[in-house]
């Protein structure tokens, strides 16, 4: 186990340099300079020696191979330095903003769960069934509706028309708990209505499958009630596909909350980066990528371990 | 014709939609001559009317025109980017699994590099790198889904090449491109194809969605993504502007997960069957049960059927076994004749897909009472099942759960029927496993089934199935997975339990290997084509057969001790052909059409099972009495 | 034109237009009453940076404006009043001398004095500087204490608009003991909490100079960089005044019991254009062309709902001190005759270019695709490139297009607002890449050195027709800019024409009912 994680851990080092210099590399060609834009910024007028002074300033006077170097060397010490824009600390920021993209993807997924692991394990019980024929072709409908749509549409019904909930922004939860519960449902019920198609579908066709294994067949001849039957020997052997999916899921929602985040003004960390991007404050842009990539690598080895737990077939190797 | 009945029915439907979906985009010239980016500010979010059907937009463009031709852009984005990923991504999988070695390092860290990079943002970065547009759209989507089409046809070649016949191409000397191209490419082609589906998919909702951030194409050529982020704006004053392409979008995507769905049932079949866990119910016909008093189970004129919409397909017909105290009765046959369905069904384990249609099923439960399975409910039926009758199974890798503890799954039989504590559960096990000679019971209770060889697991299926005393054990082929000498051992134990267990145990065992049979059992039953054929003493049946199948099964049967217990052939070597398959059974003797002594009389009616004058002997054929025949 | 729904005057004021002549600011401030609450603004964008000098755009604008201000201010009508000064008096044409309220406190509690203001436009001016009025201040030969509550500045030359940079919302008075990490100001409220990309929150400050004021008890300041979010926020009361409303809201918040609107035709849209690259757009006569071809109310109409109007030659400001207009220098939407130009160009058949805007601002998107739209009918096929604002600022700056959509507004009501447009000895992606013509920067120069109202409006009618001869830029409409608020709000609202960027002076007189 210790050789599993230490090797997984140098994995994650080797591969989080490759993606921290792939960024760096298309931020250095992606045209827009920063200094220019932040002077101009909602059309103004900068002069040529503002923006120049303001480059300097922004440490972007320095060659690009030293930029770099920098920009390793803090990575390697897990210092991310400061905005160029106003001089924030990245860390901060990103501290402020991941837990609220967790949030929703947290408060998503348990609404996704809640919904359809029960769902889904009906349907694969009674594969066929009414039960099944409805919910698989409600979900197949859901599951191509894109994630802005249903934002949108939620916005249009649930806050301009019907007015029952607020159509987007945040409140801390320290500052105003109601409020802020109340502005976590829309967002929450977008990320997790895409997840819940994913989740039914794989614990349908999981439960599916390991219906038809022997060992089920041992179980009711060894004369366990039907509920143990299925609790014991589908659902717990189900559960192993299905977490890896969610899991990968987790990863992925990481980085696509972009859109939901984008319609609802929930300040996470998309927000950020899509900030940092328009302004091209390069640290930050790194930063938020190298983080969201560290959270999957870590995501995908939090599985592995889930999973050998699960099913202890699957060796860490 | 011929290519009507190949397409399987499961996909006509999708194909339609699908195929409509994407040629109405392409038939727009043809549906309306409107302009799709000719302005008319004056028109702007006009209703519709007849000349615009569906209304203008926000700068007075046609709806109509908008959606169709918008459909085209979305679509040729995404299959264009699809197909470029399919290729380069499956290209890459393919050298990767092929040559190994650095190749397989490069494919598969670079797909683990690009999976690091969530979609939308790496889509992000790099539109804000190119600008937005048709080009950038088709290489950001390319670059995301490539690592899927490695992934998959990596695992699927390696997969692939490890099979016999690449080995023995690659050691003919065949080029690696031949192989690659004629062997292995046709192989991996299903699951590329579903996962092409799958991608065109996502790479539609993809591209909606960077064109709805203003990212994807670039206007005034039309969008769906681009639509709804103009009509956006609007969407209190005019909701159609911003229904029409969220309808349009999603239902194309909808059919293009429709499409893979149906594909993937087509090319994969399993999982779309019952499972297991769903059995069928055992009925009754009332006959009356007076069985001898040493009878422990019985079934009497079995009927089973596969209910099938042109009427039903009889598996097991007139099938009548009597099973007595202490006795090991055999039932042979091969593949198919339905030895396994008649145990299954003493167990009340019919699979959901077959009915018993007639004759009755009882059993003798430990209190000494008959009961007709038919008459009980699920519940008794569930009380009864492990406890008065235990089964093992055929396959001892797969009969027990992979995810619990070998203990775990032993006491959860026990304390299904029995009041104790798990602690004595416990005891109880280990004592059992000890009793099946299985080393070190405490430390394998405490192990996973998959630390165990497939002899000790089934030593632990017979300790699970004996749990509960049962007066019955069927075995149903309980050896042929495992090797000869682990055959042996589980004969040898079976034996001794037989003798050493409790009030003394039935068995029904299940083989077509007649030396394993005539080792263990007393009575045999020959069964052919859903029916019994042959019943008798084992050394009668075993020594004088009367009925031509059993005797070609005897015939087949290699001579020596050692290869006897090999005997995996399934098949008989002694006549040709093979059973016949449910709905193609002949008229008359199920057998006729490959047995040698047939004559028209066996074609015209179906022989009873007859005894044998004076002995404790039935055949079914015309012609058991006949020394003459018999000869032959 | 401007509907302004509030109408109290807000101070009392003597404005000094001439040498020696002195203005007093009584402070007067009506409605003295407390009231309270804390006035929840919705912001078009983050402010990306709140230092005071620079100009990080409109929404840094208006928080900046909450928390400095400077010598000069504007009131309710953008009326050019002393602001942090009490008065002041020129002395000839290039010295003036600024008296500082008594009353004037920082929020560190330290009076404003003339070393500070000797401070701040030290830091403008100083080797380094990033700050916004750099260049225009250099003017300022000499700055000097009088006392401790008097300014003395000399100009090197005479600048008829010295007084309005000094109105600008990026030269305000700071304290000398501000250092870069907290910079101390004297505005009507000062800075509570801010979240980067989320909100600011600025508290009452209660020692501000104007008496009564502020009247809430401090702003929440929250981002919503989607116009449509805004908008809902708006309408479903999560906020009480938001910037930039929708053009496509304009109807509904008009027509609602509950939300109010208070508009200036301000910022213009307008095309430029890639003179440096050979070809047809070097020629004046095609730039003249395009002027024609173009059905500026389908602009207008498709791009802004119809909020907005034609612009046919110079954009001199509404509310200019300086009324220009001349019919024979002014375009028309006339395909004839911008087919014959371009005949007469010697491009009868057209040519194919490219049109730069950009996808982040629809307006900008939403106006290419109808001037794409309008110049194929007379044989110039365009396409449009799209990159996000980032890279559209760049390729402005490089010259990397043919012809350019963009929007701006100066920053005080007078033609000489547009010299940083036009004035070709400062570049930038704001002007034609390669434009240079020394009768318009003459002019302009003229212009600002011209201290007699009629020969300036001379000078600028000259240039109103070099505009349209030259065709440095081809005009294309005023967008109408608004604020919509609750009606709840009281004694907020745009200033007007230019100043609509500076209507966070404003700020101090907003109640909530």
């Amino acid at each position: 186990m210790a050789g599993f994680l230490l090797r997984r851990v140098a994995g994650a080092v080797a591969m989080l340099f490759v993606v921290g210099t792939i960024v760096f590399s298309l931020l250095a060609i992606v045209p827009g300079d920063p200094a220019e834009l932040l002077l101009s910024t909602g059309g103004g007028v900068a002069t040529p020696e503002a923006i120049a002074n303001l480059r300097t300033q922004m440490g972007l006077d320095q060659p690009l191979i030293a930029q770099y170097l920098g920009f390793l060397w803090d990575s390697l010490r897990f210092d991310f330095g400061s905005s160029i824009i106003d001089g924030s600390s990245i860390a901060a920021n990103i501290a402020l903003r991941l837990p609220r993209t967790l949030e929703i993807i947290g408060a998503g997924t348990v609404l996704a769960l809640l919904v359809a692991i029960p769902a889904g394990t009906a349907a694969g019980l009674r594969a066929g069934g009414w039960f099944d024929v409805a919910a698989s072709g409600l979900n197949a409908l859901l599951t191509s509706v894109p994630g802005f749509v249903v934002g949108t549409l939620f916005i249009y019904f649930f806050a301009q028309t019907l007015g029952w909930l607020p159509a987007g922004g945040y409140v801390a939860f320290a500052q105003n708990p109601a409020q802020h519960l109340q502005m976590l449902i829309l967002p929450a019920v977008t990320v997790g209505l895409h997840l819940a198609t994913i989740i039914f579908r794989m614990t349908r066709a999981s439960v599916l499958e390991m219906r038809g294994h022997d060992w089920v067949r041992t179980a009711i001849a060894k004369g366990l009630t039907r509920r143990l039957v299925i609790r014991r020997h589908v659902l717990k052997n189900a559960l192993g596909p299905v977490i890896t999916v969610v899991g990968m899921q987790l990863g992925i929602l990481l980085g696509s909350t972009v859109l939901v985040e984008f319609v609802y003004n929930w300040p996470g960390l998309s927000g950020l980066l899509v900030g940092a991007v328009e302004q091209r404050d390069y640290p930050t842009v790194r930063a938020v990528i190298l983080t969201v990539a560290a959270i999957f690598i870590a995501i995908n080895l939090v599985i592995d371990i889930l999973y050998s737990l699960i099913d202890p077939r699957i060796r860490l190797q | 014709m011929s290519l009507v009945s190949r397409f399987p029915r499961k996909m006509i439907l999708p194909s339609l939609l699908l195929a409509a979906l994407i040629v109405i985009p392409f038939a727009a010239p043809l549906i309306t001559d409107a302009d799709p980016v000719k302005i008319s500010v004056r028109d702007r979010l006009a209703s519709p009317s007849t000349a615009h059907w569906l209304g203008q937009d926000e700068f007075g463009r046609d709806r109509l025109a908008r959606v169709l031709y918008g459909g085209q852009v979305s679509l040729m984005v995404a299959f264009v980017a699809t197909s470029i990923a399919c290729v380069v991504g499956t290209l890459f999988g393919l050298i990767g699994a092929y040559f190994r070695g650095p190749f397989q390092f490069v494919t598969t860290r670079l797909s683990d590099v690009v999976l690091c990079f969530p979609p939308i943002l790496l889509a992000l970065l790099v539109v804000t790198l190119f600008g937005p547009g048709t080009g950038t759209l088709v290489s950001v989507l390319s670059i995301l889904y490539f690592p899927a089409f490695a992934r998959i046809s990596f695992s699927e070649a390696l997969r692939v090449s490890a099979l016999d016949f690449v080995e023995a191409s690659r050691a003919l000397g065949t080029p690696s491109r031949k192989i690659v191209m004629n062997t292995i490419l046709p192989n991996i082609a299903g699951p590329v194809s579903v996962q092409y589906s799958l991608t065109a998919a996502a790479a539609i909702t993809i591209e909606s969605g960077l064109s709805f951030l203003g990212l994807g194409v670039v206007p005034p050529a039309p969008s769906w993504g681009q639509m709804i982020r103009g009509a956006r704006q609007f969407m209190n004053q005019d909701p159609l502007g911003i229904i029409i392409p969220c309808v349009a979008l999603t239902l194309t995507i909808y059919a293009i997960n429709f499409f893979c769905d149906r594909l993937r049932d087509t090319l994969d079949p399993k999982g779309s069957g019952a499972g297991k866990d769903a059995t069928s119910v055992p009925s009754s016909d009332g006959a009356a049960l007076a069985a001898a008093p040493d009878t422990v189970a019985e079934i009497r004129n079995l009927r089973l059927e596969i209910p099938r919409p042109a009427g039903a397909v009889p598996v097991i017909e007139e099938v009548s076994l009597t099973l007595r105290a202490n006795q090991c009765t055999a039932l042979v046959g091969e593949s198919g004749s339905g030895k396994s369905l008649s145990s299954l069904a003493l167990m009340g384990l019919l699979p959901d897909a077959i009915r018993q249609a007639g004759g009755s099923l009882s059993l003798r439960r430990k209190s000494g009472e008959m009961v007709d399975l038919g008459k009980l409910g699920p519940k008794q039926l569930e009380g009864l099942r492990g406890n008065d009758v235990a089964m093992i199974f055929q396959e001892p890798m797969t009969s027990l759960n992979p995810v619990h503890k070998v203990g775990a799954q032993m006491v959860e039989a026990i304390l299904a029927h029995r009041k104790m504590t798990r602690d004595e559960a416990r005891a109880l096990a280990i004592r059992l496993l000890t009793l099946v000679g299985i080393n070190e019971p405490e430390r394998r209770f405490d192990g996973y089934p998959h630390e165990m060889s497939g002899g000790m697991r089934q030593r632990v299926m017979i300790a699970m199935a004996l749990t509960c005393e049962p007066r019955l054990l069927i075995c149903d082929e309980p050896t042929t997975a495992l090797d000869v000498t682990i055959q042996a051992e589980i004969i040898e134990l079976l034996q001794r339990l037989r003798h050493d267990y409790a009030d003394g145990l039935s068995l029904l065992f299940i083989s077509h290997n007649l030396g394993v049979v005539a080792e263990i059992a007393d009575r045999v039953a020959v069964m052919y084509a859903g029916q019994v054929v042959e019943e008798g003493p084992a050394t009668e049946v075993l020594t004088a057969p009367r009925h031509p199948y059993t005797k070609a099964l005897l015939h087949s049967m290699p001579s020596s001790h050692e290869e006897l217990h090999s005997a995996r052939g399934d098949r008989l070597q002694a006549v040709d052909g093979a059973p016949p398959l449910p709905e193609r059974r002949p008229s008359g003797c199920s057998f006729r059409d490959r047995c040698p002594i047939a004559t028209a009389a066996c074609a015209a009616t179906r022989p009873p099972l007859l005894a044998l004058p004076g002995a404790d002997h039935q055949v079914r054929c015309h012609y058991a009495q006949d020394p003459e025949r018999e000869a032959a | 034109m401007t509907d302004f729904d509030f109408s109290l005057s807000r101070r009392t004021m003597l404005m000094g237009l001439g040498a020696g002549m002195a203005a007093l600011a009584l402070p007067g401030r009506s409605q003295a009453q407390a009231a309270g609450g804390v006035l929840r603004f919705g912001l078009s964008t983050f402010p990306p940076s709140l230092k005071p000098f620079d100009n990080t755009g409109g929404a840094a604008n208006t928080v900046k404006l909450s928390i400095f201000r400077g010598l000069m201010g504007y009131d309710g009508q953008g009326n050019l009043i002393p602001e942090v000064a009490e008065s002041f008096a020129w002395e000839g044409d290039r010295t003036i001398t600024f008296k500082l309220r008594d009353n004037a406190v920082f929020h560190n509690g330290d009076p404003v004095t003339a070393a500070d203001v000797i401070y701040s436009f030290g830091e403008i001016v100083k080797e380094g500087s990033t700050a916004f009025l750099k260049a225009d201040l250099a003017v300022i030969e000499k700055i000097e204490a009088v006392d401790d509550k008097t300014v003395k500045m000399t100009l090197k030359t005479p600048n008829a608009v010295f007084l309005s940079l000094l109105a600008n919302y990026c030269s305000p008075v700071v304290s000398a003991k501000s250092t870069e990490a907290e910079v101390i100001g004297c505005g009507p409220f000062q800075l509570k909490a801010q979240e980067k990309g989320v909100f600011i929150e600025v508290a009452k400050f209660d020692k501000f100079y104007g008496e009564g004021q502020p009247g809430t008890d401090g702003i929440r300041f929250v981002a919503y960089a989607d116009e449509n979010l805004r908008y809902s926020a708006l309408e479903a009361g999560d906020v009480d005044v938001i910037e930039y409303l929708p053009w496509t809201q304009f109807d509904t918040v008009e027509k609602s019991d509950t939300l109010k609107i208070s508009t200036t035709s301000g910022p213009f849209m307008f095309l430029l254009f890639n003179v440096a690259k050979e070809g047809p757009l070097q020629n004046p006569k095609v730039r003249q062309a395009i002027g024609y071809a173009i059905e500026r109310q389908d602009v207008v109409d498709a791009a802004f709902a119809g909020r907005g109007v034609p612009l046919f030659g110079l954009p001199n400001p509404q509310g200019s001190n300086i009324q220009l207009s001349d019919p024979a220098a002014e375009y028309s939407y006339d395909v004839e005759k911008a087919k014959a130009l371009l005949a007469e160009a010697g491009y009868p058949n057209g040519f194919d270019c490219r049109l730069l805007a950009t996808a982040t601002y629809g307006m900008h998107q939403d106006t290419a695709s109808v001037v794409q739209a309008y110049l194929g009918m007379i044989g110039i096929n365009v396409t449009l490139d799209l990159p996000d604002w980032g890279s559209r600022v760049t390729m402005g700056t490089n010259g990397q297009y043919d012809i350019a959509v963009h929007g701006t507004s100066g920053t005080f009501n007078d033609p000489d607002a547009l010299y940083s447009l036009l004035y070709s000895g400062n570049p930038s992606y704001l002007q034609s890449y390669g434009f240079k013509s020394e009768r318009i920067d003459g002019l302009l120069q003229k212009g600002r050195a011209e201290m007699d109202p009629e020969k300036r409006k001379a000078i600028y009618q000259e240039l109103y027709t070099a505009y349209y001869e030259e065709a440095p830029q081809i005009p294309l409409n005023w967008r109408t800019q608004a604020f919509g608020m609750s009606k709840k709000v009281e004694g907020f609202g745009t200033l007007p024409g230019f100043l609509n960027g500076s209507s966070g002076f404003v700020l101090d007189e907003a109640k909530l009912a």
